[in-house]
C-alpha cells in the first residue's frame, strides 16, 4: 500500500449542483454518499470489511466505492473481525484513517479485545503519540427479521469503554452528517447504524448540517421528554403524534451521541418537561437507560414529577425474527410507560 | 432498480451440471424469496431450486432439456433499490396503530 494514495476523483467532483439543495435519500444512500466524500477528502481514509469491496456490502452501504477509489482503498477482508480491527490498529498507528465495517452487531464480539484493549486506550497509553482515528461502522439493533446475532444492541458494551466515542443516527440527514464528522475525527468512533431504518427515505441537506454535537430535539413538547436513539427515534416520533391526540405534548430527544453522553441536553429537556421516559431495544438491566435515568435524576431530582421510566427490551438474548415484535418496545409499551409517569403522584 | 444474475449453484459434492426439467417461473413474473424457480435433475436427484431473493424475472437461461453447468447463469432478476440485503427483510412501513390511550390531569405546579 502506497503512502501517497490519491483519490481518482478531482476534489470538486463529489459536490455538483445537488449540494446546494436538499436531496431525498435513503439512509443507505446517505451513508454511501458520506463515505465517498470522506474518501475524497482524506487520501489516508481506507474502507475494508467483509464483502464491502466487490459486493458493495450486504446492505449496499459501500456500493460502487471500490470501482471509484480502487481496491487499495476499498477492499474485502477474510471473515475475521479480530483481524479487521487488529489491522485497523496497525493502520491507524501508521497514519491511516481506517473505516472498517463489522457486518452485523453480533459479529463485533470476536473483535472486542482489539476494540477494548487497543483501540480505546492506545491514545492514552502512548500519551497522545498514537491516536486511533478508527471509524467502525456497525449495522446495529433489530427489526429486520434476521437470525441470531444480527439484532444486537451493543451500546452499553461500548459506552463503558473509556476512549471510545459512540454515535447512532436516526434518519438519513443525521446519518450523512454524523458519518462525515466521525470520518474526520482523530478519535475512535463506533458508528451504530440502525439497520431497520436503512431503506426509509428522507431529506438530506448536504450544505446545512445543523449542530452535530450532543443530543437533538427531534420534536419539541412541554409535558414529557421521550429519550431515544437509532431506530427508536422514529417510533418515538410516532408515539408523540399519538400522544398529541390525547392532549399530551411529548418532546422527543434524539440522543445521537451515546458516548460522550449529552448530560446537559438531557437535563435541559427534562427540567423543562419535568417528566422523562427513555426507550431502547437493549436489555433493561444495566442498559444505557439506567445511566440516563441516573443522570436525569441527579440533575433534576427536585424538578421531576415522577421517576424516570424505562421502556426497553427484556433481559434475554435477542430473540429470533418471529418474536422480535414482542421484544422491541412497541407503540403501546411506550404509551404505557408515558401513562405510568403521568399517573405518578408523590406520596 | 438493479439486475442480479443467479448462477446454477453446486447442488451436491462433485456435481458439475444439471438438466432443466421444468421452469416454474417465466420472464416477467414477480417472485418471492424461497419460491421454487425451476426443477432440475442431476446425476443424483431431481430438485427444485428456491429463489435466493425477491424480484422480477427478466431472463431465464435454457429450457426443458437444456444442460446448465454449475456456475453458469441460470436466471436474472430485476430488484428494486429497497430490496433487503442477503440477510433479513425490509421492515414494512405501517400506519402507527395503538390500543393504549393516555389520560392525565396535567397540573402546572
Amino acid at each position: 500500500m502506497s503512502e501517497t494514495l490519491s483519490s481518482p476523483l478531482s476534489p470538486a467532483a463529489g459536490d455538483g449542483p445537488a449540494a446546494s439543495a436538499p436531496l431525498t435519500l435513503s439512509m443507505q444512500g446517505a451513508l454511501n454518499r458520506a463515505l465517498g466524500e470522506v474518501l475524497e477528502d482524506n487520501p489516508k481514509a481506507l474502507i475494508f470489511g467483509e464483502d464491502v469491496g466487490r459486493l458493495g456490502g450486504v446492505f449496499r452501504i459501500t456500493d460502487g466505492l471500490q470501482a471509484r477509489f480502487g481496491a487499495e482503498r476499498v477492499f474485502d477482508t477474510p471473515l475475521a473481525e479480530s483481524g479487521i480491527l487488529g489491522m485497523s490498529v496497525g493502520l491507524a498507528m501508521a497514519g491511516f484513517h481506517p473505516i472498517p465495517e463489522v457486518q452485523f452487531d453480533g459479529f463485533a464480539y470476536p473483535a472486542v479485545n482489539q476494540i477494548v484493549s487497543q483501540i480505546g486506550r492506545m491514545n492514552y497509553r502512548s500519551r497522545g503519540a498514537l491516536p486511533m482515528p478508527v471509524t467502525l461502522r456497525v449495522p446495529s439493533f433489530g427489526g429486520i427479521r434476521a437470525p441470531e446475532l444480527h439484532g444486537e444492541s451493543l451500546e452499553s458494551l461500548f459506552v463503558h469503554v473509556p476512549g471510545l466515542k459512540v454515535v447512532s443516527p436516526a434518519d438519513p440527514h443525521q446519518a450523512y452528517h454524523l458519518l462525515r464528522l466521525a470520518g474526520s475525527m482523530p478519535d475512535p468512533v463506533i458508528f451504530m447504524e440502525p439497520k431497520a431504518r436503512y431503506w426509509q427515505k428522507g431529506p438530506v441537506d448536504p450544505a446545512d448540517a445543523g449542530a452535530l454535537e450532543g443530543a437533538r430535539i427531534a420534536r419539541p413538547g412541554r409535558h414529557l421528554t421521550l429519550i431515544a436513539w437509532g431506530a427508536m427515534v422514529a417510533r418515538c416520533l410516532q408515539v408523540a403524534e399519538l400522544a398529541a391526540e390525547d392532549g399530551i405534548e411529548v418532546e422527543v430527544l434524539d440522543l445521537r451521541w451515546l458516548s460522550p453522553i449529552d448530560a446537559d441536553g438531557l437535563a435541559e429537556s427534562a427540567s423543562r418537561t419535568r417528566r422523562a421516559v427513555v426507550v431502547h431495544e437493549a436489555p433493561r438491566s444495566s442498559g444505557l437507560g439506567a445511566e440516563i435515568a441516573a443522570l436525569v435524576t441527579e440533575r433534576c431530582f427536585n424538578t421531576l414529577k415522577a421517576p424516570v421510566e424505562r421502556v426497553t427490551g427484556f433481559d434475554v438474548p435477542y430473540p429470533s425474527g418471529d418474536l422480535e415484535d414482542e421484544y422491541i418496545p412497541n407503540i403501546d409499551r411506550i404509551l404505557f410507560g408515558i401513562q405510568r409517569v403521568l399517573e405518578h403522584r408523590r406520596g | 432498480m438493479a439486475e442480479l444474475s443467479f448462477p446454477l449453484p453446486d447442488l451436491g459434492e462433485g456435481l458439475i451440471e444439471a438438466t432443466i426439467l421444468e421452469w416454474l417461473v417465466a420472464e416477467g413474473d414477480q417472485v418471492e424469496r424461497n419460491q421454487p424457480l425451476v426443477e432440475v435433475e442431476t446425476t443424483k436427484s431431481a430438485v427444485e431450486l428456491p429463489s435466493p431473493q425477491a424480484g422480477t424475472v427478466v431472463k431465464v437461461h435454457g429450457e426443458a432439456g437444456s444442460v446448465i453447468a454449475v456456475g453458469d447463469p441460470l436466471i436474472v432478476f430485476e430488484v428494486p433499490d429497497d430490496t433487503a440485503g442477503i440477510v433479513g427483510t425490509v421492515p414494512a412501513e405501517k400506519a402507527p396503530a395503538r390500543r393504549v390511550r393516555l389520560s392525565a390531569v396535567l397540573d402546572d405546579d
